[in-house]
């Protein structure tokens, strides 16, 4: 049994949970306060719908079946028929809802809904995309650094099922380092975002995934798609080292997480790779070996010997329906906590770990939860950590307020910025909507006009 | 039996001590080769070997030798049939659905042998053939439970003054008549329906897969079938037709070919000297199953899906898609897209890991392959394959698409059972469903579309017995999918359904006039 710690822990040492919490509570708060009072018009309509959409199930699936099919849609009359099919399965019609049936069934009026629904999903997609290409979507990432966040370029894509489509994939992400290292280059100073106590935090910072880079991923086979990634992954590090860029490696589903793991910490220890760049893998604390996961990585940090401490996204994990589904169809066990209050349990507790263990990784909060993120700023400062030795990250389109928040109050924070166009985009547009408008989700509790003290006590 | 149903949970093969495990399960199978599967009858075993099941990545290697069962053999295994049907038919429902509990405990007990077992003698790969065994034990958990529900009889209207009851009897003997490519599970599944509902079992397993066969009876023995209820008579075509032909048979339950089904329904259909009822035939025979692909469809999802329900298992499944129609506006897209993935295939071994594409059962299947697919090439179609093909005498067939051929060509009408997939435009999901609708087969079929009316619409209209949507066209499971064709690909019998026992039962409705002396007593 661990003794207990006084109420009044030396501030230098990391204190006992609950005497953390009045901290967390007033940090919260003061966060909360912080979100601009000045905001953009369409925005605002646009959280509206998010809150009228999370209240009606139907009107909810209706909703991501029409942003889902758009793009594949030939013509407006198409996507109007689509709505109309949609909509014919919804019961209740509020106003707005039958609305929206009527015009576009009635034959004059089909052809205007379609447009509109075009418009529409467009605009959408717009929130949560900031550009077509990484060029144009340059003066969208110098306007987010000018305002006080770094930024992470993640660049949407179809599946890749054909080796050209890993290879073309491959292309794009060196060809994103290189274009934006270049752009900046003309980036005016922040001194925040670009150094912590371990060293220079590159401006460029590319999110790069390997189910992508390679169409040989299978489960029951890691080492089949290992090799052809590897190579295209050794090309983008030797890129991200000469230009002196961040390559971040996400996470996907549990069916590739073992084969991305093993994969990055092996290219990480080669030779090669010892003097840079800087890199990062991700944590999702849903999985219920999140913990024993940490321990492998951890172990490989203390013994590998780079110039660069590995930096770990900590995120809650964006495929719980995919992952849960998968293994109730299949007989398993989930790999997820099937309750959202053991993920947040989960993510504090491995919040906690990887500030105790500081230096030996750059622990990054990716949460819009902001008891998740003010809970790791107060558990970081009571641990002695500086201001610039915790990043936080937000989801473009999503975290956008809390990122102002965190700016306001001196924090270091970096947006998560999808580039592509919108056929490509869909999946992870659909999964933002999905996560945006889901009953547990902290945004759409907030929007929805929940009480915010609620939403801060410890989980 | 009464908890419910419940789908044997697969083996999550993306963590490594649970492919550790199965090479390791390999590994034993390999040591104990060759295999010696006997005729067995009334619990006796004569094993007297004439014929070989083979690796058919390795043909050099031999996993069983097989004693074929002689005329006497079927006539004695028949007979011992009638007589268990008798004591078996009379055992309580819960009884027989215990003691198959229990054989489902024995298989479950033997998965990872089982599953490599299927891996030697046909060829499976891992995932495919753990799938293969966990339905099995499906099917034994599934007609145990269905057929206690059978034994309490429907409710019938009942009237003042008589008292009418309905209840069901085993048919007497059936012969199960087995294919090789789901050699543990539509084996099992045949079988225990026809114990489940209290028959009597004469089991001819394909002669590609005599071992798994065997393993089944050895789990249903062990588990306490009566031995007299269960016989095993390996072989080939001669010991089926020896069975079908039999006057002691009351059920044929076959699952392979259209050609042979009909020919069973045939002679079934003319009864024996001798012979005092109508033989019953449950029959599921082929597919020609087509993917439609409308212009709304996600691309992403396609491919995936048209690659796995085409090639996987190397298109040896009954249900497996050989007809891709795609709307005209994507399909060059499609084409583009599936032709790459196509060339990520790889085509080896079947016990390696990560192998998508396993051999042929036999030569003969290669050649026919190689016959249609030359043809269509020959016929002006476009032809794309898999060029990196393993070294060895082992039956491997490339992997094919074909594009643009004729509609009376081969390719595009005749079942293959093997890894072809013929890829057409079509105008609309309407022309699609004309095409489909001009098939004698009439299988599984798959769609492709986000419009749920153009959904409902495919449901209504389609012939075949399994309609998928937003999926491939295989894997069904027990209870979840029960399975089985309509028009020239089955008798409508669904396979892990409902309704599957009432083919090997015949139903009694007994009416007692309660009414004496113009009193109800």
């Amino acid at each position: 049994m661990p003794t207990t710690a006084p109420v009044e822990a030396p501030r230098s040492g990391p204190a006992p949970e609950a005497a953390i919490d009045a901290e967390v509570l007033e940090l919260g708060r003061r966060l909360a306060r912080r979100r601009p009072s000045v905001r953009n018009l369409s925005r605002v309509a646009n959280d509206r719908m998010m809150a009228l959409v999370a209240r009606d199930p139907q009107l909810r699936a209706a909703l991501f079946r029409l942003v889902d099919v758009a793009p594949a849609c030939a013509d407006a009359d198409e996507l109007a028929a689509h709505l109309d099919a949609f909509l014919s399965d919804v019961e209740h019609h509020s106003p707005p809802v039958a609305l929206a049936a009527r015009a576009s069934t009635a034959r004059g009026a089909r052809h205007a809904t379609g447009r509109i629904g075009f418009a529409a999903v467009r605009q959408m997609a717009g929130r949560f995309i900031v550009g077509e290409t990484p060029a144009s979507a340059a003066p969208a990432l110098r306007r987010l650094w000018e305002r006080g966040s770094a930024i992470s370029v993640d660049l949407l894509g179809e599946a890749t099922v054909t080796h050209d489509e890993g290879r073309a994939y491959a292309d794009r992400c060196d060809e994103t380092l290189v274009t934006l290292a270049a752009a900046a280059q003309q980036w005016p100073a922040r001194p925040l975002l670009e150094r912590d106590s371990a060293g220079v935090l590159p401006r460029v910072n590319l999110s790069v995934k390997v189910t992508a880079l390679t169409p040989l991923i299978r489960a029951e086979a890691p080492e089949r798609g290992r090799a052809d990634a590897a190579d295209h992954l050794r090309r983008l590090l030797r890129r991200a080292r000469d230009v002196g860029a961040h390559l971040h490696i996400d996470m996907e589903s549990m069916d590739s997480r073992d084969l991305i793991l093993e994969l990055v910490l092996e290219l990480l220890s080669e030779p090669e790779f010892k003097a840079g760049p800087s890199a990062g893998i991700v944590l999702q604390a849903y999985l219920r070996d999140s913990e024993e996961t940490l321990d492998g990585i951890l172990d490989w940090a203390g013994a590998a010997d780079r110039a660069v401490p590995l930096a770990i996204r900590l995120v809650k994990g964006a495929y719980w329906d995919h992952e849960t589904i998968e293994a109730l169809q299949n007989g398993w066990v989930p790999p997820v906590y099937t309750e959202k209050v053991e993920s947040d349990r989960c993510y504090e507790r491995i919040t906690r770990r990887l500030i105790d263990v500081h230096p030996l990784v750059r622990p990054a909060i990716a949460s819009h939860n902001l008891r998740s993120v003010a809970h790791a700023v107060v558990y970081a400062r009571r641990a002695g950590l500086a201001t610039h030795d915790l990043e936080l990250q937000v989801l473009r389109g999503l975290g956008d307020d809390l990122q102002d928040a965190l700016a306001a109050e001196g924090l270091r924070g970096r947006t998560y910025c999808p580039v592509g166009d919108m056929v490509a985009g869909m999946a992870y547009l659909v999964r933002r909507l999905l996560e945006n408008t889901s009953n547990d989700s902290f945004l759409a509790s907030r929007t929805g006009g929940a009480a915010l003290d609620p939403l801060l006590i410890r989980p | 039996m009464t908890t419910t149903f419940r789908n044997e949970p697969l083996l999550e093969l993306r963590r490594a001590p649970e492919r550790e495990r199965l090479l390791a399960a390999l590994s034993a199978v390999d040591a104990t080769l060759p295999l010696a599967v006997p005729v067995i009858v009334a619990g006796s075993r004569r094993d007297e070997p004439s014929f070989a099941s083979v690796d058919p990545g390795a043909p050099e290697r031999v996993v069983a030798n097989a004693t074929s069962a002689t005329a006497g053999d079927v006539d004695d295994a028949v007979r011992a049939a009638q007589r268990a049907a008798r004591t078996w038919g009379a055992t309580p429902a819960s009884e027989r659905a215990a003691i198959l509990a229990r054989a489902a405990g024995e298989l479950r007990r033997r998965r990872h042998e089982l599953a490599a077992l299927a891996v030697r003698e046909c060829a499976k790969p891992w995932a495919e053939a753990d799938a293969d065994v966990c339905e099995a034990i499906d099917f034994v958990e599934y007609y145990a439970r269905q057929a206690v529900l059978l034994d309490a009889g429907p409710q019938l209207l009942q009237l003042p003054g008589e008292r009418n009851t309905l209840h069901y009897r085993p048919r007497g003997v059936v012969a199960v008549i087995a294919p090789w490519n789901f050699p543990v599970a539509i084996a099992t599944g045949m079988t225990v329906a026809a114990l489940a509902t209290g028959n009597g079992v004469c089991l001819k397993p394909a002669e590609q897969s005599p071992a798994c066969a065997l393993a089944i009876v050895d789990a249903l023995l062990v588990a306490g079938v009566p031995a007299e209820a269960i016989a095993l008579l390996p072989g080939e075509g001669d010991v089926g037709a020896a069975l079908v032909a039999h006057p002691g048979v009351h059920t044929i339950a076959f699952t392979g070919s259209g050609e042979v089904g009909l020919e069973i329904m045939r002679r079934a259909a003319d009864p024996a000297p001798g012979q005092r009822h109508l033989k019953r035939v449950v029959a599921e025979m082929g597919g020609k199953n087509c993917l439609v692909v409308d212009g709304d469809a996600d691309v992403d999802d396609v491919v995936p899906a048209l690659i796995a329900s085409a090639f996987g298992f190397a298109g040896q499944k009954c249900s497996a898609a050989s007809r891709a129609l795609v709307h005209e506006r994507i399909i060059d897209h499609v084409l583009e897209r599936l032709a790459g993935a196509l060339d990520t295939l790889l085509v080896g071994p079947a016990d390696r890991f990560g192998v998508d594409v396993p051999p042929l059962i036999e030569r003969s299947s290669v050649e026919r392959v190689e016959r249609i697919v030359g043809a269509a090439r020959s016929d002006g179609a476009t032809v794309h394959r898999v060029e990196r093909m393993p070294a060895g005498d082992g039956y491997f067939a490339a992997p094919t698409l074909v594009a643009g051929a004729r509609q009376d060509a081969a390719v595009v009408q005749q079942e293959i059972f093997g890894p072809v997939l013929s890829v057409e435009a079509v105008r609309d999901v309407d022309e699609a469903c004309e095409r489909i609708d001009a098939q004698a087969h009439a299988l599984t079929c798959g769609l492709f579309s986000r419009n749920p009316r153009t959904i409902a619409e495919v449901a209504r209209r389609t012939p075949v017995g399994n309609l998928y949507v937003n999926r491939g066209t295989t894997g069904a499971m027990v209870g979840r999918q029960p399975f089985g064709g309509n028009r020239l690909s089955g008798n409508g019998t669904k396979a892990g359904g409902p309704d599957y026992l009432m083919h090997f039962v015949e139903p009694v409705v007994v009416t007692e006039n309660t009414v004496r002396h113009g009193l109800v007593v």
